[in-house]
């Protein structure tokens, strides 16, 4: 308390001071924007070593080719954004992406609430099953890549061999189109959960009981409790949620790279690991930069519908 | 007290630091009256224990160069970092690169051909494998030294194949040879042992033509100059192709896809005796003995019917002498490639590693004598590699861009395996190729002038 007088008692002087420097002719905003460039200054120097620099120079690469070393040296305009829009390998990218990064954020939301909603649940052993849905948080990628190999492994997997048993015929999960999709689809979602139950657990032990209670006097029903009460108090949550788990989808590459490197038949290729193979195996560093290009404009206008629909239905 | 105690540490530590420091500049003071030579790699596991021995015995054999050993990632990262750091003191002298970056590395300019002191010391190369030198050469000069080189071969289950009564295949088996070991298999089994597999990958396709005798890209392969224009829809290929699904369609295959996976999961497959059969690297052998009790058979590199097997060309990685470092540190880089390559150490690399003994005399070796005793199987690799002579199509493929031909010819198996028109799918990859290959050597014609 004391400490916040002195404050206030602080901010007054200053004020009052900088007044009597206005009636003098003095510039006081001066003082301000010097302030903001210290303190500003070191991580724009970041920002503009780190991203800005990078960010243009992707835009400037991608208007040409470039050689072995990487350096631009036939200037071709937009034709590496033509090649690759008529490209029918790329499109399928694209969709590929689309199917995969829709797919993994309604799945990872949906399951992620339906863990969270469990675990508010007081029964015997709860706290266990807490840990256990979080857990996904500290397994690394690579971790989980052998992991999920393992089980989908087409002749000595855990799958396999439980189709087997049951007679039913083994799919062959990581080299069927479809199948290596859901795969994949199936890895993510599971590598996601820790994070999106943990942050749903957490929204949904801020919902006040009162809330609860007082439907409970009213009669309604459990269902109707969840999607008229739990629903709209966690809304920022899920909106949080749902870009972080688009935004992140969009940029997916360790788990691709381990379990099927684009394969069967590009069904897996994303954009990001196309990007990679561009770049780093073929040398192409021109048409890498288009594709990022491209990448970065797709991940904007996604993240600004987000922002324009689901905001609406967001109530703070 | 605290303090005290604070201040202790710190004196204590700074007088650590002091006497580290002035071991360090003792050792260092030492080194520099050697001549250093940076030695870049790229080998895990056995290959780089066996490689620091190499180092070790190097060093302490004479005392006017030292070898320093550097791990530098997978063969595609180190690529760029040779050719991003060169001209600058962090770039080796001598430096070990993939085979498929060959042109690539040639083309940069950044190298001395090892021809020169070849030349120079009237080194004697005949008792080096001549595939092997043919894969890295250019109009009879010797760029880099072959050094880590497998052969691709057929693996078959000897074991299980006794178990089910079926003659194995011939040493030098064709398309229809492989055919008839994987059907009885799999009949005879009762559908539970699959025949055979083979992985998506790009080396396997070009191997396959190459023993077909049919040229993957124009101009020779690119042994008479820069290929143009790529072809992955000849008769080979296509025959190829067909015998695949062939197989495919008898259910006798089995199809592990393609990445880093895909090997793995085909080892483990042939481990647990899932699969009789399967395609892949000579290199494999060190971790196919040890894997399991079961008899290991090795045949050549199967070849289509009715002609006669031209012979595969070489796998690995070979070893760049720098030309930006003076004449005396090439000189010691090109000692340690001697060294390297002498009959003792490459038969000592074949027994560690699995990669074939390059040096003739190595087969005279009591060390590589004795492996072969124990492991019968493991001298044919080494056999199909000696009695190949190279041609134009059996010496590598002499292009830029072979990662970008090896994943386009992939995604083609994969659709072929997957059951598509074969025609339609290995055109379509060709016509990517192509269009990469002209716009590539528009790119880097213009660097070079």
């Amino acid at each position: 308390m004391m400490e916040n007088q002195a404050k206030s008692q602080n901010f007054k002087l200053s004020s009052e001071k900088e007044k009597s420097n206005i009636s003098l002719g003095y510039n006081p905003y001066a003082k301000d924007k010097l302030y903001a460039l210290l303190f500003l200054g070191p991580s724009l120097l970041i920002l503009a070593i780190f991203v800005f620099y990078p960010m243009l120079r992707t835009i400037y690469l991608s208007l040409f080719l470039t050689n072995n070393l990487g350096n631009p040296t036939v200037f071709v305009g937009i034709k590496n954004y033509l090649t690759l829009l008529t490209s029918s390998s790329y499109i399928n990218s694209l969709i590929a992406t689309l199917i995969y990064v829709i797919a993994v954020s309604i799945l990872t939301i949906i399951i992620g609430l339906i863990l969270a909603q469990a675990a508010t649940k007081k029964v015997a052993g709860i706290s266990f099953f807490r840990t256990i849905f979080s857990a996904t948080m500290g397994v690394s990628v690579s971790v989980a890549a052998i992991f999920w190999l393992f089980i989908f492994n087409p002749s000595v997997g855990l799958l396999s061999q439980l189709f087997t048993a049951l007679n039913l015929t083994p799919i062959n999960w990581l080299t069927e189109p479809g199948w290596a999709m859901t795969a994949i689809v199936i890895s993510t979602v599971w590598m996601n959960l820790g994070f999106t139950f943990l942050i749903f657990f957490g929204a949904l032990q801020s919902v006040p009981y009162t809330l609860y209670e007082a439907a409970q006097i009213e009669g309604a029903s459990k269902s109707y409790q969840f999607f008229h009460i739990t629903l709209p108090m966690i809304s920022p949550t899920i909106f949080f949620v749902s870009i972080i788990t688009l935004i992140e989808s969009f940029k997916s590459f360790g788990l691709i790279d381990l379990m099927t490197a684009g394969g069967p038949n590009n069904a897996t290729n994303l954009l990001v690991y196309r990007i990679y193979q561009d770049a780093f195996l073929n040398g192409n560093y021109g048409l890498s930069s288009t594709e990022s290009v491209i990448l970065a404009v797709i991940i904007a206008i996604f993240t600004f519908i987000q922002f324009k629909v689901l905001e609406k239905r967001v109530t703070y | 007290m605290k303090n005290k105690k604070y201040i202790y540490s710190i004196i204590v530590v700074l007088i650590l630091a002091i006497l580290g420091f002035t071991a360090i500049q003792k050792n260092s003071v030492q080194a520099n009256s050697r001549i250093k030579i940076v030695f870049w790699h790229e080998m895990t596991g056995l290959g780089q224990t066996q490689l620091n021995e190499f180092v070790k015995e190097f060093n302490s054999s004479q005392n006017k160069y030292v070898v320093v050993p550097q791990f530098e990632g997978n063969y595609n990262e180190a690529v760029q970092k040779i050719l991003n750091t060169h001209g600058t003191d962090a770039s080796p002298a001598l430096f070990q690169s993939m085979d498929v970056s060959t042109s690539q590395i040639y083309n940069s300019g950044y190298i001395t051909p090892v021809q020169k002191f070849i030349d120079q010391d009237n080194y004697d190369t005949s008792k080096i494998s001549a595939v092997a030198r043919a894969f890295y050469s250019k109009n009879g000069k010797q760029l880099s030294m072959p050094f880590n080189t497998s052969q691709p071969v057929l693996y078959y289950n000897a074991t299980l194949l006794k178990k089910y009564g079926i003659t194995p295949p011939p040493v030098n088996p064709s398309y229809s040879d492989i055919t008839r070991v994987a059907t009885e298999l799999y009949q005879k089994s009762g559908k539970k042992v699959k025949g055979i597999s083979v992985e998506i990958y790009g080396w396997l396709f070009e191997q396959f033509l190459a023993n077909g005798g049919e040229s993957l890209a124009n101009n020779n392969d690119g042994h008479s100059g820069t290929p143009t224009s790529v072809n992955f829809t000849g008769k080979v290929a296509t025959k190829t192709m067909t015998w695949i699904q062939s197989l495919i369609k008898n259910g006798t295959f089995m199809n592990f896809g393609a990445g880093s996976s895909a090997a793995a999961n085909e080892m483990a497959a042939f481990l647990s005796g899932k699969i009789g059969m399967f395609l892949q690297s000579s290199a494999d052998i060190s971790q196919l003995t040890s894997g399991t009790k079961d008899k290991l058979g090795i045949t050549y590199y199967p070849h289509p019917d009715n002609q006669k097997s031209n012979g595969v060309s070489i796998g690995g990685a070979s070893l760049w002498i720098s030309n930006d470092k003076s004449s005396k540190v090439q000189q010691g880089a090109w000692q340690f490639v001697k060294f390297l390559m002498t009959a003792k150490s490459q038969a000592a690399w074949q027994v560690a590693t699995g990669y074939l003994a390059l040096n003739e005399d190595s087969q005279d070796e009591s060390i590589l004598k004795n492996y072969y005793k124990k492991y019968p199987a493991a001298k044919i690799p080494g056999q199909q590699l000696r009695r190949t002579k190279p041609n134009n199509t059996n010496s590598g493929i002499f292009m830029q861009g072979l990662i970008q031909e090896r994943t386009l010819t992939q995604t083609a198996m994969e659709q072929i395996y997957n059951g598509s028109n074969i025609k339609n799918s290995l055109t379509e990859a060709q016509k990517a190729m192509n269009s990469y290959v002209t716009s590539n050597n528009l790119a880097n014609k213009i660097s070079q002038k």
